[in-house]
């Protein structure tokens, strides 16, 4: 891996799209490092990202409000860089020199106190990117959806052309579809832009708060999770954060302009990833079922709390009404345009409890 | 039973969208029509796949002169019988009457008043009166509420509102069931999506997800009903508007008007 990473060091970039080849002889070497730009660098997905970016070679500048935040990761290829994605001068400083922009920043809670702060942070924050980008003549974006835009499936898994079957009472969905109407302008415009849809995702990081999945298992670890929604049957997509990354990566170097390609992993039921989960983890728990219509009932009593007080929901009802569909998502779009790799749920889970045992 | 089929039209999105889901869901066949170039295909594609029914496709510009016509020769040359009509196509504005063109009129016209008619009356010609055959006029609570920038919308609606009550009293007695839809806020389009988002109270309260106004709606169509007002606040709202005076509705709608002008 050292001799890998030195190699890298010395060699890198010959063109700014196919930078991943590591043949000396491919294309014409220009010798420079490529620049790449990361926005919501201190988050689950962005953190990793920029990580495997360095470690491939490039000179990462990871964006974030705090260059002091703990989830920052330190290495000799990151170079933090202050801004935000509401401060447009911040973001076409950033952008100086970059040839790609992977925009990973977003709202992600379930709740915030002040609801403009998803249309905020998710649409004109995306928008500000793009018009950053476009400025400052980056050639390639990949921009961080999420399976949310499409939402409950139905019998079977969901691919990319298939529609919306319900609304948009979850902030999160709504502002990130919207979002992605502000790509496909920005798309129309000529700007080289590719959406990755990723679903649940999980793996080895740290524990935030857009992070549901690795709440639920760290959650369960610690005997503070002991419940099963509905009967359990409902089934979800779960993506393991790797695999998340290097479909970035691979969106970023054969992605098709305009495109989006949901970046998955297997569709497992409630019952399923806790029975993975004590298998893994030879932790035991008497779970409890606990019916989806005792939860919608809680929900609205959290949201009269929310309301009444301000603090925030440990559940809303939007999401739910959500207990009562599936979430089933097809990545064959991606497997097969973009070589992207699933790694087995049971060894997804299995590495993430040993990280999450580990911290 | 045999499996019934229903015409939608303006199904690729919003509410019709939600309709051509709710009545796959019920495993009655489809006839979605809307312009060309909506994605309707992936939504016939999806429904066919999900829901084993059969799906038609016509993509079409209802306001195009013959159009309305192709619909139901198509029907004849596939030797299919329409149970249900749902009239959704429509065209809505929230605009100043002086900042829209003459063009933009006529087509709102059409598409909302005219085609409604002409597809009622072919679709009454074709139904098969052993069984019984439901049509489901698209209307909305802007029929019923005198409100500033929806002038020619609320008048088309008015005119719906006019034209199902009485067609109503005409099918006494037939096997053919007509509703009027008169639904609140819906839900549908990206920038309905950023302006509902800001409401808040009873107006919030009036806002629907197109898929629950779906579903009520082919309930009440079922049962016959002859008007479906979807959500407990628009329910409400019409037995305010009922009892309120007309100088206190006024006042409200002003203020209103005011707070949209900011």
């Amino acid at each position: 891996m050292k001799v890998y990473f030195n190699y890298f060091r010395l060699t890198v970039c010959y063109n700014p799209i196919r930078t991943n080849n590591f043949h000396l002889t491919q294309d014409k070497p220009i010798f420079t490092y490529m620049n790449i730009l990361v926005t919501g660098a201190t988050g689950f997905i962005g953190r990793q990202l920029c990580f495997t970016l360095a470690n491939k070679g490039y000179n990462v500048k990871a964006l974030c409000r705090n260059i002091h935040h703990p989830y920052l990761i330190k290495h000799a290829n990151i170079e933090p860089i202050k801004g935000d994605i509401l401060d447009t001068d911040s973001l076409l400083n950033a952008m100086q020199g970059c040839t790609q922009v992977y925009h990973t920043a977003a709202m992600a809670k379930m709740w915030c106190r002040n609801q403009d702060d998803f249309l905020e942070t998710n649409v004109t924050g995306t928008r500000n990117v793009l018009q950053a980008a476009q400025k400052a003549g980056v050639k390639r974006i990949v921009y961080t959806s999420t399976c949310g835009v499409w939402g409950p499936t139905l019998k079977y898994p969901l691919t990319e052309e298939e529609p919306r079957i319900v609304g948009f009472p979850i902030a999160y969905e709504r502002t990130k579809y919207l979002a992605e109407l502000e790509v496909n302008k920005f798309v129309q415009q000529g700007m080289d832009v590719i959406t990755v849809n990723p679903s649940r995702v999980f793996g080895e990081g740290p524990i935030t708060d857009s992070n549901t999945v690795s709440k639920m298992i760290s959650g369960y670890l610690k005997g503070k999770w002991r419940i099963i929604p509905g009967d359990g049957g409902q089934i979800s997509n779960y993506s393991y954060l790797d695999d998340v990354v290097d479909g970035h990566i691979a969106a970023m170097e054969k992605g098709l302009t305009g495109n989006r390609y949901i970046l998955g992993g297997e569709d497992v039921s409630f019952n399923e990833f806790f029975s993975t989960l004590e298998q893994v983890s030879g932790v035991q728990r008497n779970m409890v079922r606990v019916p989806q219509k005792v939860i919608k009932f809680y929900s609205h009593i959290e949201a009269l709390k929310t309301k009444l007080t301000g603090l925030t929901p440990v559940f809303l009802p939007e999401f739910a009404d959500r207990l009562k569909f599936n979430q089933k998502y097809s990545s064959q779009k991606a497997v097969e345009q973009l070589g992207y790799k699933i790694t087995p749920f049971t060894e997804a889970m299995r590495k993430t409890v040993d990280y999450l045992k580990a911290n | 039973m045999p499996q019934l089929t229903a015409i939608i039209t303006g199904a690729s999105e919003g509410l019709g969208k939600a309709f051509a889901i709710e009545l796959g869901k019920r495993s009655i066949n489809l006839v979605l029509v809307s312009l060309p170039g909506t994605g309707l295909d992936n939504l016939a594609k999806y429904i066919r796949k999900n829901f084993e029914v059969r799906v038609d496709v016509i993509e079409l510009d209802l306001t195009n002169s013959e159009s309305h016509q192709q619909i139901f020769a198509y029907l004849t040359q596939q030797q299919l019988t329409a149970y249900i009509l749902i009239n959704n196509a429509g065209i809505g504005n929230w605009d100043w009457f002086i900042d829209n063109n003459t063009a933009f009129y006529k087509k709102q016209i059409d598409l909302n008043v005219t085609i409604p008619v002409l597809l009622t009356r072919l679709f009454l010609g074709q139904v098969d009166t052993s069984t019984t055959s439901y049509i489901l006029n698209v209307g909305s609570m802007g029929g019923r509420f005198v409100v500033p920038r929806k002038q020619v919308y609320g008048a088309s609606k008015a005119f719906i509102n006019y034209f199902t009550k009485c067609m109503q009293l005409e099918l006494l007695g037939t096997n053919v069931k007509m509703s009027l839809l008169s639904p609140g806020g819906i839900n549908t389009k990206p920038e309905l999506l950023v302006i509902n988002q800001q409401l808040k109270g009873i107006a919030k309260a009036t806002i629907l997800e197109a898929e629950d106004v779906a579903r009520i709606a082919i309930d009440g169509l079922f049962k016959g009903k002859k008007e479906i007002i979807p959500g407990a606040a628009n329910k409400l709202l019409v037995i305010l508007n009922g009892i309120l005076p007309g100088f206190i509705k006024g006042a409200i709608i002003k203020g209103k008007l005011k707070e949209h002008g900011k």
